[in-house]
């Protein structure tokens, strides 16, 4: 299951990179340009948070494994935020309602924006999002360095994206 | 004579039983969250006869709408959510129907195709309705149990007509989709 998402989002990612097949995606291509409104209205531009370690996550509100990867992100967020970690999240909920409640009963204090229209969604056509949750590991350089990490993987990967 | 003829065909057509999809509710059902996957979404929109998909997030459905006047094979539905890696967990059709004459555990040809009501009562359906295809892999397992149990027709259990309605002019090999209302 990891593998099967893992392939197209990076196959697509590189797709346009004819130039050179290594270079990694970044947040800086206009192509994967992320500025959507918070919860008070508020445009946040997904490429302001370079020079952080970031962790782009696509969620909704009624989508139940987004919710409990939630309770997880939100003590390792706890953890490290202090050190430049930060997580931007992007919800394709098409209820704002929704969306706001279910941040205030996760308890989330990261970044949120919302992007409606569920599948429709133009971040989330650009990233080639086919399964929610899906998330992305982003260095200082604003890089993709990994697709979907594990929990376990993902704390040990954050801890070497901080140190680099 | 060419007269007479002319309006024996219109009152056969009058007369011919007849419904058109417009659209269908579908909900999905898998190991993993249906609504979190795109592969649906996408499988059906492949569909030729599909129009469009929309996500019914609060019934955890998707709402179907067919192109308008085109063939609707319910079949190619259940397979494309199959062939997503879901299966189908209720699917309700919604079509304008002419002088269908239901009857409970009765074959009746809509159109081209087959329909064995199950669970109605006897009555003449015209206009906008909705019926809910009780066939197997269109709902649970469980579901079906209850369904299959009201006919002891083998169409049931096959979803081809077999012996059961030959003597009612529907071929052996003919696909009856079982269906409530």
């Amino acid at each position: 299951m990891r593998y099967k998402k893992f392939i197209p989002v990076i196959a697509l990612l590189f797709a346009g990179f004819v130039s050179s097949a290594q270079e990694k995606a970044n947040i800086a291509d206009p192509r994967l340009h992320i500025k959507l409104p918070d919860v008070k209205g508020d445009s946040v531009a997904l490429a302001s948070l370079k020079g952080k370690v970031v962790l782009l996550d696509f969620w909704a509100s009624w989508c139940m494994p987004c919710r409990a990867a939630n309770k997880k992100l939100v003590k390792i967020y706890d953890k490290y935020k202090a050190q430049g970690f930060e997580i931007y999240s992007v919800s394709v909920d098409d209820e704002k309602r929704d969306w706001v409640k279910a941040i205030a009963k996760d308890k989330i204090t990261w970044l949120q924006v919302n992007d409606p229209k569920t599948w429709g969604a133009q971040s989330a056509v650009n990233w080639n999002i086919s399964v929610l949750p899906t998330t992305f590991l982003i260095n200082k350089k604003g890089d993709v360095v990994v697709v979907d990490p594990e929990e376990k993987k993902l704390e040990t990967a954050i801890k070497d994206l901080l140190q680099e | 004579m060419k007269k007479i003829f002319f309006i024996a065909m219109m009152v056969l057509g009058v007369m011919y039983s007849q419904a058109q999809f417009t659209k269908a509710s579908l909900q999905a059902t898998g190991l993993t969250c249906a609504m979190c996957s795109n592969a649906i979404n996408k499988a059906l929109l492949q569909v030729p006869f599909v129009e469009s998909v929309k996500s019914d997030i609060k019934n955890s459905a998707f709402n179907i709408v067919f192109k308008q006047g085109q063939e609707v094979e319910i079949d190619a539905l259940r397979k494309a959510v199959e062939d997503a890696g879901f299966s189908v967990g209720n699917l309700k059709m919604t079509g304008n129907f002419q002088e269908v004459k239901k009857e409970n555990d009765k074959h009746i040809e809509i159109g081209k195709e087959v329909f064995h009501f199950l669970n109605v009562s006897e009555q003449v359906l015209n206009g906008e309705q909705t019926i809910m295809v009780v066939d197997k892999n269109f709902l649970t397992a469980k579901q079906f149990k209850k369904f299959s149990s009201a006919s002891k027709m083998s169409c049931v259990q096959t979803g081809k007509a077999a012996s059961c309605c030959v003597k009612d002019g529907i071929a052996a090999d003919a696909r009856v989709y079982h269906v409530t209302i």
